[in-house]
């Protein structure tokens, strides 16, 4: 099934995710997210993804989840039940699963993927050059695409926490 | 080619009628002022072209549907300049006439503008060249008639006769429409000038387009609306149903003179014989001055279609029949070698004097019934000789020419009616000649009981001459119904319809001057002694028997009030039922149900629940899954 | 024994399966917003994979479009769920069902 680290890495991935999921407390989830980000990353150093892990780390682990919990921490709601457990919900959400699953499970299982040779280019995702290489000719267009969807994405936030004044506010 | 000015004599009166509509619906002596100044402009312009220019023929297509295809054209020839003159000059008269009369009612720029549209679509008429483009015309005569019987129409019995006026109009316009649609599919055109080159021989279509006439020249059985028309202002009644709009019945039938065949001709004469007489007999007992006019124009519109089923006899050399390339026999097609139209002029000589005096007439009854404050009942008339002289010189020579004295207009137009009766069937010669007594009895008892003797009623005391705009047409008109039936004073302009007016020679002709003296004595005589100026009907005293059969009418009126109410009314409430329930329920309803049946079964995926929307997302993904594995 | 494609395949689906689970069943907004993201880290991980045992560099540089995408939805994501507690008070999934027939 792979190698000790790999399988190391993907029990706490696992682990993390379900945590996600299980989790009652909101910020207790937010951190089973971070765990499991940080086993992707590993993940991602086994893959010779080097800057990609980091970068994941740094934007993802470093960025997005302290934004979720500063939110988390902002709606201070205390919850009700946590899940959905009503019994058709519940049977629904468990046969979603059991068909993604099953979906992605049998392309692998019917052999459509090639497996290549692990060992045939090494680390082609190590160096850096190639990335910046692609970024500015075969994805070129993208990277301008992106940094629009940020300053639309910005633009968006500051819109959206606009207070709405009230009849009383005089202005 | 036609010259350009001829699209204006058309449309004129349209562009003065729209003008009205539009923009002087409120100001009625704007409205009077153009439509007088179209009425005007077409005299002129109708004069100038019979006398001056020439005759032409010309057309567009207009629509077009596959194969088939309608044009609009002009077709000029001597028929439709002396028709076209006819038109402008007696219409002008009338645009006078109405500025005075109706210079005291409300809703003047609706009458005048439906003046204009009247005139607009009467000579789309008379310059139509092909079937399709008259009958389009026909329709639009019979809404202006609709629209200006029924100008006063906050009075029930003037709506009613509108509403009477056009649906009997209709029904004759169902024969002529199928008429027209039988001709085109067995002639493969309904242009006038080509099926003069050669038309397929029928019986059937000249009499369906016969019905055309016989709707809207109040022919038996479809004379009921003539009559109840009179509810109409008078002017309106002495320009369309008096001198224009019934007479483009025997137009039409003029104009197709190539189809006549024998049996159909025959039928055509008879029906305007009993016509000529059912009329003048419903005359004599007539109280409303109008009224008598109006069966007085029944009776000689039957005269006219009398005289077009005499004479118009075509002499046919038949091609026998081809057997054509592949294998069928082509139908016998008959040319016509020798057209003898001279039931056209004799029909078409009448039209003319008749328009002159009996516009006359009413017009002349128009000024009395102004004079007398509006009032009709010729009983209570009397007098008005001496207070109303211009009128009753102008409305003498407009009696005497229709009762046929000698020397006036209509003794040389009916005489030449009776010389064809008596050359071609001597029964329709004793009827016509018999009516012709009934017409100068009735003629003379009108005028009589109108004009003589002392006052019989306070407004006929203090009647007294209209104005300048009264008068003038009433002396126009009587000159021209005086001098009108010399056909030498005529322009060389109308050979083609008046060099074949029957003249009789010889013997014939002592026998037909003799026989209208007779007539004429016999009538005028017996009503002057019979029918002094008194307040009660004479005939209904001494003989209440025959008056009461008289004025029956024959019972036209209530037989269809029967047959609307009995048989039409319950058909229609059957009708109305089945398209609640099918069309108006079960298609058109059903069919937005079921719309919105869709519309509530899609409004049932909105839930509202984040959690069945993302249900939905993986059913998506779940079929686009087994459509890339290759299931679908 | 060193790890196949179909081992990081597996591992990326069954991530992509627990993340949607989590949407399906968890009530409150910014968790199930969380699951989201699992499941977006699921797709980088199988698109590292194809890219390294293709011996290709595309999907590696695509993972920095996902990064910046993902980021992106966050903060319009999350200010959403800020101006939707301010008006309703609540950020629980069922509560939120004011847009039905």
């Amino acid at each position: 099934m792979g190698s000790l680290l790999f399988q190391l890495f993907a029990l706490l991935t696992v682990t993390a995710a379900v945590g996600v999921v299980a989790n009652r407390n909101a910020v207790n989830a937010a951190m089973c997210l971070l765990l499991c980000l940080v086993g992707v990353a590993g993940l991602f150093v086994q893959l010779d993804a080097y800057l990609l892990a980091f970068l994941l780390l740094l934007v993802y682990a470093g960025a997005i989840v302290a934004l979720f919990l500063f939110i988390i921490m902002l709606l201070d709601v205390p919850g009700r039940s946590a899940w959905n457990l009503r019994k058709l919900p519940t049977l629904a959400g468990l046969v979603a699963f059991a068909l993604l699953l099953a979906g992605l499970g049998s392309l692998v299982a019917r052999g459509q993927l090639r497996a290549p040779n692990p060992n045939a280019t090494e680390g082609v995702g190590a160096a850096l050059k190639p990335y910046a290489y692609q970024l500015f000719t075969t994805y070129l267009l993208p990277v301008q695409v992106m940094g629009f969807l940020l300053l639309v994405a910005m633009l968006g936030v500051i819109v959206l926490s606009r207070k709405v004044d009230g009849p009383e506010d005089a202005k | 080619m036609p010259p350009f000015s001829t699209h204006f004599v058309l449309l004129e009166p349209l562009i003065a009628a729209g003008i009205i509509a539009l923009f002087l619906r409120r100001r009625g002596q704007w409205a009077a002022g153009i439509s007088v100044f179209a009425a005007v402009m077409i005299a002129i312009r109708a004069l100038k072209m019979a006398l001056v220019g020439g005759r032409f023929e010309g057309a567009w297509e207009w629509l077009r549907l596959g194969n088939f295809s309608i044009s609009i054209g002009y077709k000029y020839d001597d028929l439709a300049a002396l028709m076209l003159c006819v038109v402008g000059v007696v219409g002008l008269c009338i645009h006078v006439f109405s500025l005075g009369y109706m210079r005291d009612d409300a809703a003047k720029a609706r009458y005048f503008g439906g003046l204009s549209i009247f005139m607009f679509s009467m000579i789309g008429i008379v310059l139509a060249d092909n079937l399709f483009m008259m009958f389009i015309f026909w329709e639009l005569v019979g809404f202006s008639s609709w629209l200006l019987i029924g100008h006063w129409h906050e009075k029930y019995s003037a709506s009613e006769a509108a509403k009477k006026a056009f649906i009997t109009n209709r029904v004759g316009d169902f024969g002529f429409l199928l008429g027209i649609i039988w001709c085109y599919w067995a002639n493969g055109t309904v242009n006038l000038t080509e099926l003069g080159h050669g038309h397929v021989f029928s019986t059937a279509i000249p009499l369906l387009l016969f019905c055309g006439a016989v709707g809207k020249s109040a022919q038996l059985p479809l004379q009921v609306w003539l009559p109840d028309a009179m509810e109409g202002p008078t002017p309106v009644s002495a320009l369309i149903h008096a001198a224009t709009m019934v007479a483009a019945g025997v137009y039409m039938l003029c104009r197709i003179n190539v189809l006549m065949v024998p049996d159909a001709l025959t039928v055509i004469m008879w029906t305007g014989a009993a016509t000529a007489l059912y009329a003048a007999c419903c005359a004599i007992t007539q109280r409303d001055i109008k009224k008598v006019l109006a069966y007085s124009t029944l009776s000689q519109l039957g005269y006219m279609v009398a005289a077009f089923g005499l004479g118009s006899i075509s002499r046919y050399s038949p091609t026998p029949p081809v057997i054509l390339s592949d294998g069928t026999v082509s139908p016998e097609h008959f040319h016509v070698n020798v057209v003898v139209a001279t039931g056209v002029a004799a029909a078409m000589f009448h039209l003319t004097t008749h328009a002159f005096f009996k516009a006359l007439l009413f017009l002349g009854s128009g000024s009395v019934i102004h004079g007398c404050h509006h009032e009709q009942d010729i009983f209570k008339m009397g007098g008005l000789r001496a207070r109303m002289p211009l009128t009753f010189w102008t409305f003498t020579i407009g009696v005497a020419a229709i009762i046929g004295l000698p020397g006036l207009a209509g003794f040389f137009s009916k005489d030449a009616i009776l010389y064809l009766a008596f050359a071609n069937n001597k029964a329709v010669f004793a009827v016509l000649a018999f009516t012709a007594v009934l017409t100068a009895l009735y003629m003379t008892r009108l005028w009589r009981l109108t004009f003589f003797g002392e006052p019989r009623s306070e407004s006929a005391a203090h009647a007294h001459e209209g104005g300048l705009t009264l008068t003038l047409p009433l002396v126009v008109l009587a000159i021209l119904a005086a001098i009108g039936g010399y056909v030498a004073i005529y322009p060389k302009v109308f050979t083609g319809v008046f060099d074949l007016i029957p003249e009789a020679h010889g013997a014939n002709h002592t026998t037909i001057l003799i026989t209208s003296l007779v007539v004429l004595l016999l009538g005028a005589g017996t009503a002057l002694m019979f029918y002094k100026p008194a307040a009660t009907d004479a005939l209904q005293e001494k003989a209440p028997g025959l008056f009461r059969f008289l004025a029956a009418k024959l019972w036209f009126d209530e037989i269809y009030q029967w047959y609307i109410d009995k048989v039409q009314q319950r058909f229609a409430l059957l009708l109305n039922f089945l398209e609640q329930i099918f069309l108006a329920g079960l298609i058109v309803r059903g069919f937005a149900g079921v719309v919105g049946l869709f519309g509530i079964g899609a409004r049932a995926l909105h839930v509202g629940k984040l959690n069945a929307y993302v249900y939905w997302f993986l059913f998506g993904v779940v079929v686009l899954w087994l459509f890339a594995a290759g299931i679908f | 024994m060193t790890a196949t494609l179909n081992g990081y395949i597996l591992l990326s689906a069954l991530l992509f399966a627990i993340g949607f689970l989590g949407v399906l069943v968890r009530r409150n907004t910014l968790v199930i917003f969380m699951c989201l993201e699992l499941m977006l880290v699921a797709s980088t991980l199988a698109l590292v994979a194809f890219s390294r045992f293709n011996g290709t560099q595309d999907g590696n540089t695509f993972v920095f479009f996902i990064l910046t995408v993902a980021a992106a939805e966050v903060a319009v994501g999350l200010a959403l769920i800020v101006a939707l507690f301010r008006s309703r008070r609540t950020v629980q999934v069922d509560e939120l069902n004011a847009l039905k027939h």
